[in-house]
């Protein structure tokens, strides 16, 4: 009787130790496995995502840079064409609104792609010192009024729109940009104030 | 790289007999795969400092976003959706700019779309917008977000990189620009779909009388 009567004292000691040390294990588990997961998640994204555009992006810098036409390279050539446009809130400004326009933005959106290649071509101009660095951050803005026109009809079905909605969001989003486009290049040039300039 | 070897070459040329260059038919081949190759070699040199110079620190930064995602749970933020989903003036706010922000961190390109469900449908295409905007001015700070398309701010960032400056300064204002810009975004999508809404419904009811 003795033994009963103590056993499930022993053994409730016992066993509250043996489930703390299992909710310490669950605990240390589940922490480290998500930490584990979350770096499988993200070398995968490196491999898939990262590193093919890495490779694409250094091919078109060596052509840009390396390729010599007339004693001066593709990228010296592009850089005539560009400066003008990107080194003055007028030309930016044209830039936003050409990538704006309603049957443009859908055909320059994919992938980013063409706002990707645009930003590295900047980014090398802005190195050599053709665009001034303060022309960076309405630049950003300038290249990029047509981000996601090309997957609206997508978009609106992920979050469970009616087909009715996606017949009026699709021209109601392309309309807007052309508005938006041009104001967010003006924001960004008036908050680019201070940013990098030489005093 | 050709600065030492064009040394080591001129050490060189006091032992070895001088060659002559090689001219003619032959010259302008070895010329034409000089410039060929060049290319490459740039473009190379280009991927090494891409490699070295951004991939380290974006795969410790992009661990510990997800792991932190992972350990919150992108679910919590459902209730912001139902929150954002109510009319008024003070939820343009939660809508166009939490909302947008939340569901582009959390949920990141493409899934962060998904939030527009708990809206009403007239303000699904302007959350859309606001969303997608997002994508973009959110990956100077927060690249695990949308790493497939980073480079629209890591290239002209590049420019300012090799310039000496600081580019944290960039990201930081690009972010910023980038949220009252979504804002701006969602409150002019949404009038112009409201009106589209209201002149398709008059339509509509015309056709029918």
């Amino acid at each position: 009787m003795s033994t009963t009567t103590t056993s499930p004292k022993r053994g409730g000691g016992m066993s509250g130790f043996n489930t703390l040390l299992v909710r310490i294990g669950k605990a240390v588990g589940g922490v480290v496995g998500t930490l584990y997961q979350a770096g499988r998640d993200t070398i995968d994204t490196v491999i898939r995502n990262i590193l093919p555009f890495m490779a694409f992006i250094a091919v078109l810098i060596g052509i840009i840079n390396g390729v010599v036409i007339n004693d001066r390279t593709i990228g010296g050539w592009l850089a005539h064409l560009i400066e003008p446009l990107a080194s003055n809130l007028v030309g930016l400004l044209a830039i936003s609104i050409f990538c704006a326009i309603p049957i443009l933005s859908p055909v320059l959106g994919p992938g980013a792609v063409i706002a990707q290649v645009v930003g590295v071509l900047l980014g090398t101009r802005i190195a050599e010192g053709d665009i001034p660095p303060q022309y960076a951050l309405p630049a950003l803005f300038a290249i990029d009024p047509q981000v996601g026109c090309d997957f609206i009809p997508v978009g609106l079905a992920l979050g469970e729109a009616e087909p009715e909605t996606v017949e009026v969001g699709v021209p109601a989003v392309l309309i807007s940009r052309l508005f938006t486009g041009p104001i967010s290049v003006v924001l960004a040039w008036l908050a680019s104030f201070g940013l990098y300039s030489s005093s | 790289m050709p600065a030492t070897f064009l040394a080591a070459a001129l050490q060189a040329a006091e032992e070895t007999p001088t060659v002559n260059e090689p001219g003619g038919f032959w010259g302008a081949i070895a010329g034409w795969a000089d410039a060929f190759i060049g290319v490459f070699e740039q473009g190379g040199a280009t991927f090494m400092g891409l490699v070295t110079g951004i991939i380290p620190t974006l795969i410790v930064l992009l661990t510990a976003v997800n792991a932190l995602i992972r350990f919150i749970g992108p679910e919590k933020i459902d209730k912001i959706g139902e929150m954002a989903a109510r009319p008024g003036l003070i939820y343009y706010p939660v809508r166009y700019l939490v909302l947008p922000f939340l569901a582009v961190f959390f949920l990141t390109n493409p899934m962060a779309y998904t939030m527009g469900r708990f809206l009403p449908e007239r303000y699904k295409p302007a959350f859309y917008d606001s969303a997608v905007s997002f994508v973009h001015p959110i990956t100077g700070i927060f690249p695990h977000a949308n790493p497939g398309e980073l480079f629209v701010f890591l290239g002209i960032a590049a420019g300012i990189i090799e310039l000496g400056l600081n580019e944290t300064d960039l990201a930081v204002r690009y972010l910023m620009v980038g949220l009252v810009v979504i804002l701006i975004r969602g409150v002019v999508t949404e009038f112009i779909t409201t009106r589209m809404i209201a002149r398709r419904d008059s339509e509509l009811q015309e056709a029918a009388a």
